[in-house]
């Protein structure tokens, strides 16, 4: 059995993090693309699995492309959905059209940028492999108004990870629909249980708030932090059990794989970094990046059944960074 | 002696071979049990250094390289400076602490400034006409659920809409407008600018006035936000701030992004409240201009206040408009 491990530490990282960020605002966002490079080498460079680490290729020019492009849709759909309310549909419908080669194209930058052993890792999917789930079960998960939803994710996660490879080993994936299931059931109670005592803590609440008026925004405020931090449990357990589930049934050639995250450590995780970047003013971010990584580090596992001698990809063409940064920006989660 | 202990791949494989690297005579060479390799020294690419992070030595025809004996490696090849000095800034602790108080000052000047007045810059660009579908809604939106028609007297409206004409035309730079009259119990006396140059102006608030020039303060100060299209650059700004508290909070899990959200709402109303400020000194300098005595505007806003349901007290940091003594002091009514 095999951990990845973390060589790299907290301070290390802000000392990067931090000039970075300075240079970024100097160069009023344009340096972010070189920032992301550094910082992403850092932690490649830092992890190692089976004594050997992580390599990040990514060209910072790629990036800032990708970015720009980001920036500038970013900033028409925020003005634009505004004046115009009524082209949110056209952005929702681009977006959902869009969504496939966005999806493909920014797994296979990421995957092809990353690298160990001196071998990379590849995303052979197809757009077109992508079409029919992507644009097929989103049009189901509305018709049956989210019902389909657990089983979308569940065949969402199986096709991102089934379709990545080590060089030209194949990983393969079978996520099984019902646990998918029954873990977004549970996600769902947790919120609409906590939902629940914020409510009544409100009722409360609100006629101590009559009393003591320069305190009355308190009572406001607490009720929505119980809501947030239900959500933060409802998330922290949907991510533990999902990534879970997905490794457990993950196999390559050679090798199988193990998570052991816990839903409660996860949330206590998130919400410890959540303070901690409130009371920094945000210099807390390195901090927070390095332990949620150490955190998820110490908690998988690859188990290598079978020596096998992994080969390259004999094609590996420049492509570019669009797809990734587009993806980034509009916080859509690929990962598993 | 330029040699090092280092791992090889081929890059056909992921197979590691422990090797050891001599360079000599324009020569690299990468010796090891079961690799002998010799490539021309200059044409070997070095990955620049990052804090203490492996180095890569990627070889001509393909295979690479790799060693954590940064310092071997440093001896080997000279860096460019610049590339010297990046790994210099990133890893001292005063380079660090120096850079949190410029990144604190840089923020702090961003916000402050430069972005309020690159949104203004933009939003000039924008033609009124654009928030036109915009305010139509909103104004009918407002009209569904809070306001009213008006039951002012048609010559009283006439009257204060020639004042208001009258008043925007000192003014030279005066926006487009549409002065919209409304009863509304719910919202009570008051007066706002929506999108396009909607200005809506209360039933209450004209019975609330004790003179006509009281009403005429409250709107002058609403033809501010007119002017300085308050709407367009709160717009601009919000998606600006978005952006940049993203960019500081981007690295963290999705979870920690409600992190986001509290520094964006507090910077939000900042922008507000500056906002109402350069509306505040618009229509002083109008009244001013036309002759009217500013303190009418802290003397209706006092009596707005003090009128206004006692709501929840805000911290003033939260709060979308700045403090009625502050602007009643503005307006030299205390």
């Amino acid at each position: 059995m095999v951990r990845p491990e973390f060589h790299g530490s907290a301070a290390e990282y802000f000392r990067i993090w931090i000039v970075n960020l300075l240079f970024t605002l100097l160069s009023l966002g344009i340096y972010s693309a070189w920032a992301k490079v550094r910082k992403q080498r850092y932690l490649y460079g830092n992890t190692s699995l089976d004594g050997d680490t992580f390599n990040y290729f990514a060209s910072a020019r790629t990036i800032l492309k990708g970015r720009v492009l980001a920036v500038v849709v970013f900033f028409l759909y925020a003005i634009l959905t505004e004046l115009y309310p009524d082209s949110i549909w056209v952005f929702l419908a681009l977006g959902v059209l869009l969504l496939p080669l966005i999806l493909v194209r920014a797994l296979r930058f990421n995957a092809r940028m990353s690298a160990w052993r001196g071998l990379r890792f590849d995303f052979p999917a197809r757009v077109r492999d992508a079409v029919p789930l992507y644009l097929g079960m989103s049009l189901l998960v509305v018709l049956t108004l989210g019902l389909a939803y657990p089983w979308f994710i569940a065949k969402h996660k199986q096709f991102v990870v089934s379709h990545h490879a080590f060089g030209t080993s194949p990983l393969g994936c079978a996520v099984p629909v019902g646990r998918v299931y029954g873990i977004h059931f549970r996600a769902g109670l947790i919120i609409a249980g906590m939902s629940l005592v914020a409510v009544l803590g409100a009722a409360v609440l609100s006629p101590v708030a009559m009393l003591l008026p320069e305190a009355g925004w308190l009572a406001f405020l607490l009720p929505v932090l119980a809501i947030y931090i239900a959500y933060a449990f409802a998330y922290a357990y949907l991510q533990a059990r999902m990534t879970n589930l997905v490794w457990q049934n993950t196999y390559g050639a050679g090798v199988r794989f193990s998570s052991t995250l816990g839903a409660i450590d996860l949330a206590g995780l998130y919400i410890s970094n959540l303070l901690a970047i409130v009371f920094t003013l945000g210099l807390a971010v390195p901090w927070a990046v390095v332990r949620t990584l150490r955190y998820r580090m110490e908690n998988f596992a690859m188990l290598v059944t079978e020596e096998v001698v992994h080969e390259a990809s004999p094609e590996l063409l420049n492509i570019s960074a669009t797809g990734q940064e587009l993806g980034e920006i509009f916080n859509v989660s690929f990962g598993v | 002696m330029s040699s090092l202990a280092a791992h090889y791949f081929d890059g056909a494989r992921a197979l590691r071979h422990d090797v050891t690297l001599v360079l000599s005579g324009g020569k690299m060479k990468i010796v090891g049990r079961d690799v002998d390799r010799e490539v021309e020294a200059q044409r070997v690419r070095i990955s620049t250094r990052i804090a203490s992070t492996p180095r890569w030595i990627y070889l001509p025809g393909g295979g690479a390289c790799v060693t954590a004996d940064n310092a071997g490696v440093d001896r080997l090849v000279h860096e460019r400076k610049a590339q010297r000095t990046l790994h210099a800034l990133e890893s001292r602790p005063a380079f660090a602490a120096a850079a949190v108080f410029l990144v604190a000052a840089l923020f702090w000047a961003i916000v402050d400034s430069g972005l309020p007045l690159a949104a203004a810059k933009v939003a000039e660009h924008i033609p009124l006409e654009a928030e036109s579908s915009l305010g139509g809604e909103a104004l009918a939106g407002m009209d569904q659920f809070w306001l009213q028609p008006s039951q002012l007297p048609l010559d009283q409206q006439a009257d204060l809409s020639v004042r208001l004409a009258a008043l925007a035309a000192l003014a030279g730079d005066a926006p487009v407008y549409r002065l919209e009259f409304r009863a509304s119990p719910v919202i009570g006396a008051n007066a706002f600018a929506l999108p396009s140059g909607i200005i809506v102006l209360t039933d209450e608030l004209v019975k609330l006035a004790q003179a006509d020039e009281e009403i005429l303060a409250v709107l002058a100060h609403e033809l501010g936000h007119v002017r300085h299209r308050h709407v367009m650059r709160r717009l601009l700004e919000g998606s600006a701030i978005a952006l940049l508290v993203a960019g500081v909070t981007g690295d963290v899990a999705s979870a920690t992004s409600l992190a986001a959200a509290a520094p964006t709402l507090v910077l939000q109303t900042k922008f507000s409240r500056d906002n109402e400020r350069e509306a505040d000194a618009y229509g002083i300098g109008l009244l001013r201009k036309a002759g009217i005595e500013p303190r009418h505007f802290g003397a209706i806003l006092a009596r707005m206040e003090a009128q206004a349901p006692k709501g929840p007290m805000l911290p003033s940091f939260l709060s979308t408009h700045p403090s009625t003594d502050e602007r009643k002091e503005f307006s030299g009514s205390r």
